[in-house]
């Protein structure tokens, strides 16, 4: 059936891919095998790229160079201060501002008008948290993600997001296995603790993501 | 729908993710926001945690 072998070449497509990602480009296994085996008949010259194994990935400069995504979170002082304690991780881990903390961060935000006790943070894109960090000279992105550009996104950066349902901004440390790695200023709120599975992250969404680009 | 459209749909759904990823490919983009590793896990979830990254060094 058509059909069938379509799906037999999207699946060596993908796993294509995933050797390109992982520098395995010739040989077998390898994307070049793939490619014979999607076309038996093709001649190939390959020229493989230079990977980072072999050359070294970039040393890292500015903000990610003095990254420590095992900073401390202490837990939030108010019911509505999560996303100043979610940015003054981020500011205190990247040493953008080491001595930040949840009073200094909400001052920061603009107390009463972009954050206060009634509703938290007003803009829940987060786009008073992108300020913040835009003072300190680091462009940031954002963006409604679903669970897997979000947890790509975390694998070299770090960030802040809120879930819709969470009602609840954290910071993202990273990746831990499969699962998001936050700093989580309310650790147990909706059974969230260290770590934000798939399940989580679909149940508590749709998720604002803030990241710092580096 | 039918199984063969339902199908049909998901493969064209893939070779956009595909289309994308070389897209990202191209321009560099291995890892992180919109590259081949972000959607190389929007093609098969169960990959989070499995890939091994070694991505080419870029010339700029």
């Amino acid at each position: 059936m058509e059909l069938d072998q379509l799906d037999q070449q999207q699946a060596l497509l993908t796993d294509s891919l995933r050797k390109m990602l992982e520098g395995q480009w010739t040989g077998f296994p390898s994307l070049e095998a793939n490619v014979l085996a999607l076309d038996p008949g093709v001649e190939l010259a390959p020229r493989p790229p230079v990977l980072e194994s072999e050359a070294g990935p970039p040393a890292p400069s500015g903000w990610w160079a003095d990254y420590n995504p095992n900073e401390g979170m202490p837990r939030q002082a108010y019911s509505w201060s999560c996303s100043a304690c979610a940015l003054a991780w981020v500011l205190r881990a990247t040493q953008l501002d080491p001595n930040a903390s949840e009073q200094s961060c909400i001052d920061a935000i603009g107390y009463p008008q972009n954050i206060n006790p009634t509703y938290g943070l007003m803009d829940g894109s987060g786009s008073q948290l992108r300020r913040v960090v835009g003072d300190y000279g680091v462009t940031t992105g954002q963006a409604w993600l679903n669970y897997d550009t979000c947890y790509a996104t975390f694998a070299d950066t770090t960030g802040m997001m809120s879930g819709g349902a969470w009602y609840h901004w954290v910071a993202v440390r990273g990746q831990d296995g499969g699962n998001l790695w936050i700093a989580n200023s309310a650790p147990g709120y909706q059974g969230v603790y260290d770590t934000l599975t798939r399940s989580q992250f679909n149940a508590l969404g749709p998720f604002s993501v803030v990241w710092l680009l580096h | 729908m039918s199984e063969q459209d339902a199908r049909v749909t998901q493969l064209q759904q893939q070779q956009a993710l595909m289309t994308a990823a070389l897209i990202a490919a191209l321009e560099g983009r291995w890892q992180g926001a919109g590259s081949v590793e972000a959607y190389l896990y929007a093609l098969d979830p169960t990959l989070q945690g499995q890939l091994i990254p070694d991505p080419p060094v870029l010339s700029s």
